[in-house]
């Protein structure tokens, strides 16, 4: 029996119930029924295990069904309150998190920072969903608990491998308009002490959507000619139990994009960019009687080539140890070293980096309804300190009776950012003496949960405030731009979010909400004639909301999406915006029945569902209406 | 002499005025013939080029085409050129947008088979549009031209003639067309649409100006700005002044009694940018430095006001700001302009 979670999209985990021993439980395997009992998924430590404090935004498998293929970008921009400044369809798309920049978000695979060294940032459009299985994306500040980048807050995809599961394999494909054909193979083994899984990919759309072209004279509508995007790759995981007390696990991921950058409104560039990304992670644990020890290796190999003769070369290998144990029933701590080397071979420079980063976090439970978490981390790249960075969260359960609970949680934070090797290095410009980015912030959030019958709520509210400074902007100097520690912004806001099932007899409703404010404010000018003080920051929308229904009844589900995002602005001093937008998507979604030649589920959607002509940047063209079709078979 | 041109002058007034008695009521001047229009450039991969029109006072009319003809411009504007009533926006992204002179509306554009576009120059009912050519892989432009088209609205192209690598302003000399390109000047022959010969030039080729009736061709590099003097029976260069001006752009406008104004950037480390006045008749840099700034990006003499009108691009995160200065470099006042204020047209 298959019960259809369909929209159980994005939610906020508030585990008040157990204690920090037990970690957080994931909110999927409470689906519960379709779960072999004795399945036992390969062990990784939940990213939020020290995140008391923090808001969480779980995405599981399910989530990502019907996103599959795509990049990472469509599930964001549609299922959560964030923001992605996203240059066009399978186009750069760069992740803004509480008002903060591009690169003020630290990316994770497999527990392996993935932000290119270079840029200091992910584009998740060459995150293709299949890639991974599940995320985790924490809010507001990291950076004691994460490292560098992670201002704004954290992404986690992880792969998720199970023992005792036999064979499996899957075949996914998704065809849709414009030329969009993803599919994927996948198979696995697995038995009591070891798993294998081997996935392979290859995505393709034409692009070759319909656009007003505002910029000829009549503004004629034309179809774009050069957008095509071809992705492939391949995920392979290995997991290995040669004792009951240890484990040994593997991950690689080849992703390899090529892409027709679509131009500009009014630009006839004909840029193509090729991006090429391996990454490799190692795991040992070992399952002491109240210790836990964990050696990770990896690496991270990036190329980006632009245009056929500008080809960006960087590699990151990584080597971390820690050991948590019990130091009392209701004390657990962790503590570790990590240590990273960087090579880069750009268009332009070479350079070489290593980094060391030394790192403890502490969790407390009291009375088992006040829950502390305590992390520190020191950064230390080439010699230079890093800002220390301290942060404390809690969660303190202050209400509970049988129908509702209700809870406060608050975390005090510091974070930073080390400048990126392009920032440091680049020639010409590269500024050698930047100092990192760094930042300061404190929350405070209620968070309820309600039942009463057949309906469940679930909310909660967050409001922030964050001081960023020696924030790092490029200024055009003489013949060239260079970055300078310039700007410091005040980010403040709030986020609310909203789950709700209910059962009507053999009817299942879901409804989910996010909406999210942003007040992200220049505090500097760059010169005397510059009018950006006090000004909202650029392409960060003070409002987003989205909301979504969902239906399900015996093998069928549909859900209804709607995303709302507010006016941006186009530079700092606040006079260009581009409108507010507001999109409608749709689907419905069958699972094959039981008596069925093969397991499986077929879907389908239309996007965009009014035909909206709409632009998330300025003169970014968009697609209009659209319609996907995907099916899946099981073996 | 003297007498012969006051004469001349003469003749010219009491002309103009009999035309004008000819033709009946003087049709009132458009919104945007007087005043000064704002070359916005726009800032690179946002395509927000536009026009603003300041007349005076606090009246500045923001983004004029897409006010008018409700469109963005969607380019980048490298050069504003005017030619009878109609006004060439060149966009360096491959497109010329054709606007009426008097009011901005739409006339026409080229926008198929450009690349990037640079500026334009009209003879004989037909436009000469510079432009770099598609880049080679190295970011080299080995194949620039000349685009001709035969309509002064705009339309399609009907020839592309193959000039110097990276041509830029143009100058017409009865049929031959002068080209500034990055290394050289190119002359080309308009009665056969071909290239005839190129001049090799000491310094960058920036733009050519006209003092005293007759042509220069403004020319730096690291350390000299040059003023290469052509002659326009031969296009060979007669004469150059050359003065020490350290970090010269191509930025220059030309004043009152052969004075000029440079836009001077020392680049790193300190990048200051300056305004230097130099004196092409006393062959000499009167003051290096009349005013300093960050982010100078353009500059134009107005001679109906006698002032300096420099741009000032705020370092591209915003809108630019035009810095109004007198003859000797002291702020008279500031206009808020758009993105990348890079040049004037004074009417």
């Amino acid at each position: 029996m298959y019960i259809f979670a369909l929209a159980s999209l994005v939610q906020s985990s508030w585990a008040f119930d157990i204690g920090p021993d037990q970690g957080r439980r994931d909110t999927l395997s409470a689906i519960g029924d379709t779960l072999d009992l004795k399945a036992v998924e390969v062990f990784t430590v939940p990213v939020e295990k020290y995140a008391y404090g923090q808001s969480l935004i779980q995405v599981s498998e399910r989530d990502l069904e019907r996103f599959q293929g795509q990049a990472f970008t469509e599930y964001l921009q549609k299922q959560t309150g964030l923001f992605l400044r996203q240059h066009g369809p399978g186009m750069l798309a760069s992740l803004t998190m509480r008002g903060t920049s591009a690169g003020h978000n630290a990316v994770f695979w497999n527990g392996l920072p993935i932000n290119s060294p270079s840029l200091g940032q992910t584009d998740f459009s060459i995150l293709p969903v299949g890639g991974f299985d599940r995320a985790e994306i924490l809010l507001g500040s990291g950076g004691a608990l994460f490292g560098t980048d992670a201002i704004g807050g954290s992404v986690h995809l992880h792969t998720r491998l199970k023992f005792n599961q036999g064979f499996q394999a899957q075949v996914q494909s998704n065809v849709g308009s414009f030329g969009l054909w993803n599919q994927s193979v996948q198979a696995g083994f697995s038995a009591e002490k070891w798993s294998s899984r081997t996935q392979v990919y290859r995505n393709f759309s034409r692009n070759d959507f319909p656009f007003r072209n505002l910029s000829k004279f009549g503004t004629p509508v034309e179809r774009h000619e050069h957008g095509t995007v071809r992705q492939y790759g391949f995920v392979q995981d290995l997991a290995w139990r040669p004792t009951d007390r240890s484990q040994l696990s593997t991950s690689i991921w080849y992703n390899d994009s090529d892409r027709e950058i679509i131009p500009l409104i009014g630009s006839n560039t004909r840029d193509q960019q090729q991006d090429r990304n391996l990454r490799w992670v190692m795991d040992y644990f070992y399952f002491g009687r109240k210790n836990t020890l964990n050696l990770k290796g990896g690496l991270v190999s990036d190329e980006l080539v632009f245009n056929v003769g500008s080809v960006n070369k960087t590699r990151q290998y990584f080597l971390s140890g820690d050991v948590e144990w019990d130091i009392l029933p209701n004390i657990q701590a962790k503590s570790g070293i990590r240590q990273t080397f960087i090579q880069g071979n750009l268009s332009t420079y070479e350079a070489e980096e290593s980094r060391t980063e030394l790192y403890h976090s502490s969790n407390f439970s009291f009375r088992n309804n006040l829950l502390v978490s305590l992390n520190l981390r020191q950064l230390i790249y080439d010699g230079n300190f890093a800002p220390f960075t301290p942060s404390l969260g809690a969660e303190w359960e202050f209400f509970q009776d049988q129908k509702q609970s209700m809870g406060l949680k608050t975390m005090l934070a510091r974070s930073f950012k080390v400048p990126t090797l392009n920032d440091r290095f680049w020639v010409p410009g590269g500024n050698p003496e930047l100092l990192p980015e760094e930042s300061y912030s404190a929350e405070l959030g209620l968070v309820h949960e309600w039942k009463k019958g057949n309906l469940s709520v679930n909310q909660s509210l967050t409001y922030f405030q964050m001081w960023v400074d020696n924030w790092i902007i490029w200024l055009p100097r003489g013949n060239f731009w260079s970055p300078e520690n310039i700007r410091s912004v005040n980010n403040s806001g709030l986020e609310y979010n909203l789950n709700a099932q209910v059962r009507l007899s053999s009817v299942k409703l879901d409804f989910s909400g996010n909406y999210a404010f942003n007040k992200a404010i220049n505090q500097t000018d760059i010169d005397g004639n510059d009018r950006s003080f006090g000004k909202q920051l650029p392409y960060t929308p003070v409002h987003k909301a989205q909301g979504q229904v969902g239906a399900s009844k015996d093998i069928w589900s549909a859900f209804i999406n709607h995303q709302w995002v507010g006016e941006r602005f186009v530079a700092t001093d606040n006079i260009a915006s581009v409108a507010a937008y507001s999109l409608w998507d749709t689907g419905i979604r069958m699972e094959f029945p039981e008596r069925f030649i093969v397991k499986g589920q077929a879907g389908f959607q239309v996007n965009n569902l009014l035909n909206t002509e709409y632009q998330i940047l300025r003169l970014r063209t968009m697609p209009g209406r659209n319609y996907q079709l995907n099916i899946t078979i099981r073996l | 002499m003297k007498n012969v041109r006051l004469n001349l002058l003469l003749f010219a007034a009491v002309f103009a005025f009999w035309a004008c008695d000819n033709e009946g009521p003087q049709i009132p001047l458009g919104e945007f013939e007087k005043g000064v229009l704002i070359i916005n450039e726009g800032a690179f991969g946002a395509n927000d080029g536009e026009i603003y029109h300041y007349t005076g006072g606090d009246d500045v009319s923001a983004d004029i085409f897409e006010r008018v003809n409700n469109r963005p411009f969607a380019g980048l504007i490298q050069d504003l050129v005017e030619h009878e009533g109609r006004t060439y926006l060149v966009a360096n992204t491959g497109k010329v947008e054709v606007v009426d002179t008097r009011d901005f509306t739409s006339l026409g554009a080229v926008s198929d088979g450009l690349d990037i576009t640079r500026s334009l120059a009209v003879y004989q009912d037909k436009l000469f549009i510079s432009d770099w050519g598609p880049y080679d892989a190295n970011f080299n432009s080995p194949d620039s031209y000349i685009a001709v088209v035969d309509n002064l609205s705009g339309g399609t192209i009907s020839k592309k003639i193959a000039v110097s690598s990276r041509p830029e302003k143009m100058s017409l000399v009865g049929s031959r067309l002068l080209v500034a390109n990055a290394q050289n000047l190119d002359i080309v022959n308009l009665d056969t649409d071909t290239l005839a010969n190129t001049v090799e030039i000491e310094g960058n080729p920036a733009d050519f100006f006209r003092n005293e009736g007759n042509l220069y061709l403004y020319a730096r590099d690291a350390e000299n700005i040059y003023f290469h003097r052509i002659n326009t029976s031969n296009f060979s260069i007669q004469n150059t002044v050359t003065i020490a001006l350290a970090g010269a752009t191509s930025n220059m406008s030309l004043g009152r009694n052969g004075e000029i104004y440079v836009l001077t950037s020392t680049g790193f480390p300190d990048y200051d940018d300056a305004v230097a006045k130099v004196s092409i008749s006393q062959n000499q840099v009167i003051d290096a430095s009349i005013y300093r700034g960050s982010g100078l990006y353009g500059i134009g003499f107005n001679p109906n006001d006698n002032r300096i009108y420099v741009a000032d691009n705020n370092g591209f995160q915003g809108n630019g700001t035009v810095i109004v200065l007198d003859e000797s470099g002291d702020e008279v006042k500031t206009i808020p302009a758009g993105r990348g204020p890079s040049g004037f047209v004074f009417k």
